[in-house]
């Protein structure tokens, strides 16, 4: 209680506070540009924010995260251009209502189901994320490399077009990871001879190549057509009839959002989806949907907010990233110094509290913004591309070489964004790459340290430890299921076919 | 526009390549220093990688085993504005090394503002200058930052 009072009255520092509501504008306005959602953003603020004390770092990304989430939702409903991946399921509805004029109602709607679904999960983070830690305070390198695990076989089911492609990605995140000297035999992997690799390959030059660079390259190749701005008088807060006819389908999306978000891997943009069909079922206007219904507008902001603070649960509590975006806040504390985890939560609460503390307020300041000011963010997706995207370019370039200051970084950030845009190109999701970045030293450490402890052999080992052993049981039925359920469909057609 | 699949569709092809660098991983974990069994602790500086590298080659086998599609999309073509923003960001290194980070990033902005369809010289200008000052206010003024000067600023300012 302390430390979580501890951690609310860091508010009260003016730069801390400043911050927040830097990150939250900030992310409302990024959030708003179609193509630079969260992910880029921070990508991109990365080395701005290692000058910065954690706490100050932490609580500017947090609000940026939050705020990114909600900006998306703006232009998803006034220009069918959903800013940020997250808001695509907004537009389906929310568009169909703001071109019945009611606009204003929409993105009412939308404000107050993202600020309910962001607190519901930051209340949940609060809970649930120290019990999480103190459960996982006892894990050892094996319950570690079976997380780890765990969380890179969820990759499969990130994005992309294939859960084949992404496991391949992820696959390749491990390998990128173990470049540079080798911690426990001082072995150098994979540097050809450059002395800027023998730390092993940096964070922020791959996730700005890879989402920031990736992306200018990608519209270089599209037609630009300005969306139309539809007509926006006032933001209408919902009244009573509207909130009670949204109100089912608010706490479906923040509890589905936040479960979600909660699994490694998977984010805002899958937590939207399954909100709006699950929104949709269970509706008792299923004929409005597809007309503007005010419904699938709410499940999935909800959702999409909700998967925020779900997602930091399993980054702050155990150190395994939630989401992509989460995998860069990992990195940035990484970078840091800090090492996110069960004993992040003794050895500093004020720091993770203070996290809590931001991520609320940045939820209710996007409802201010979003009731009094969406108008004026809307014009943001307004901005034209051949002005945009040479900005984001340059601002990648000086974020690649402002932390080392080295034209290695920046040459390397150049090549992950050629990757990146291969990638897309060719079905594989960035984000997979990434948590196997991320995860790939986590992996290899827990698994030496595990093969240390094994005594009797690695099969007997962990075979002595429950926790790993459910964990790579769920991997391995994780992984299987498709197949399991293919062979499955194929012995009933044969079945079928015989019996006729 | 889409076509029959040939033998080598496209995800076949894909996992050719993926196979490919992951025997050119593999094989770069033979060129490590030898270690002493002593330091080994529980697993070398090698066999991490090796595993790794196998699970890419498995994974690259599972990708090109994949039962081909009747018909295959064939993948738009980079158009022209798109290599010639590969192009300009190669240019902004060479102009980089002539004459500094920020000119180079003025130069950038303003070329390939032009090539996205930008007409308007003067917001051009406008809006280079701005995001160039802003970022030499932030980086060089306020974080100390020393960006590269080029050929140029050596000549100038040593």
């Amino acid at each position: 209680m302390e430390a979580f009072l501890g951690g609310m009255m860091v508010l009260a520092d003016p730069f801390i506070l400043g911050m927040t509501v830097a990150g939250t504008l900030l992310g409302v306005f990024v959030g708003a540009l179609p193509g630079i959602g969260g992910s880029t953003t921070l990508a991109l603020l990365l080395p701005l924010t290692i000058g910065i004390s954690p706490v100050a770092s932490l609580a500017f990304m947090g609000a940026v995260y939050c705020g990114a989430n909600f900006g998306g939702s703006i232009t998803a409903i006034l220009v069918n251009t959903p800013g940020d991946p997250s808001a695509s399921a907004t537009a389906l509805e929310g568009y169909k209502m703001a071109e019945k004029g009611e606009a204003g109602l929409a993105l009412g709607i939308s404000a107050v189901a993202s600020a309910i679904g962001g607190i519901f999960s930051v209340i949940v983070m609060i809970v649930a994320a120290p019990l999480l830690a103190r459960a996982a305070y006892n894990f050892g390198p094996p319950e570690y490399f079976a997380l780890a695990l765990f969380g890179l076989s969820m990759c499969a089911a990130v994005g992309g077009d294939s859960p084949l492609k992404n496991l391949i990605a992820a696959a390749f995140g491990v390998a990128l990871a173990t470049v540079g000297i080798d911690l426990t035999t001082g072995v150098e992997r994979f540097t050809f001879g450059f002395y800027d690799l023998t730390d092993g390959i940096g964070f922020v030059p791959v996730l700005i190549g890879l989402f920031a660079l990736a992306e200018m390259f990608d519209q270089a190749s599209r037609q630009h057509t300005l969306g139309k701005l539809l007509k926006l008088d006032t933001v209408r807060i919902p009244g009573m009839a509207e909130f009670r006819k949204c109100a089912r389908s608010i706490w479906l999306g923040s509890g589905l959002g936040t479960f979600i978000g909660a699994l490694p891997a998977l984010g805002a943009t899958t937590a939207a989806l399954v909100a709006y069909n699950e929104t949709r079922r269970w509706s008792k206007h299923k004929h409005e949907f597809g007309q503007g219904s005010i419904e699938g507008v709410a499940g999935p902001e909800a959702a999409n907010n909700s998967a925020v603070g779900g997602a930091m649960v399993p980054t702050l509590a155990l150190g395994i990233p939630g989401s992509s975006t989460t995998a860069i806040m990992l990195a940035a504390l990484v970078v840091q110094g800090v090492r996110p985890g069960p004993h992040l939560f003794n050895e500093q609460p004020t720091l993770l509290y203070a996290v809590f503390a931001s991520m609320l307020a940045a939820n209710l300041i996007y409802l201010v913004l979003g009731l009094y000011s969406a108008k004026l963010f809307a014009r943001i997706s307004m901005v034209p591309p051949a002005l945009l995207w040479p900005t984001v370019f340059v601002l990648s370039v000086i974020g690649a070489y402002g932390p080392n200051q080295s034209m290695g970084e920046v040459y390397l950030m150049l090549f992950f964004g050629v990757v990146g845009l291969l990638f897309r190109r060719h079905g594989f999701s960035p984000a997979p790459l990434v948590m196997g970045l991320v995860l790939g030293s986590l992996l290899e450490e827990s698994l030496k340290q595990s093969l240390l402890i094994f005594q009797d052999g690695w099969v007997l080992g962990f075979l002595g430890r429950p926790i790993a052993l459910l964990l790579i049981g769920i991997t391995v039925a994780g992984l299987a299921a498709p197949w399991i359920m293919r062979l499955q469909a194929r012995l009933r057609g044969a079945t079928e076919k015989r019996a006729a | 526009m889409s076509r029959p699949a040939p033998f080598l569709w496209r995800d076949r092809r894909v996992a050719l390549v993926v196979a490919g660098l992951a025997l050119a991983f593999l094989a770069g974990t033979f060129s490590f220093e030898a270690v002493p069994l002593a330091l080994m602790e529980g697993l070398g500086a090698s066999e991490f990688p090796r595993l790794v590298g196998a699970v890419i080659l498995l994974l690259a086998v599972m990708l090109a085993l994949r039962p081909a599609p009747a018909e295959e999309e064939e993948l738009p073509a980079v158009n022209g504005c798109g290599w010639a923003t590969f192009a300009a960001c190669l240019g902004f290194l060479a102009a980089m090394a002539v004459v500094g980070m920020l000119p180079a990033m003025f130069l950038f902005m303003v070329g390939v503002g032009w090539l996205w369809g930008e007409r308007r010289v003067g917001v051009l200008l406008l809006s280079a200058g701005g995001v160039v000052l802003c970022l030499w206010l932030l980086f060089v003024r306020v974080f100390g930052l020393g960006l590269p000067g080029g050929m140029l600023g050596e000549m100038l300012f040593n």
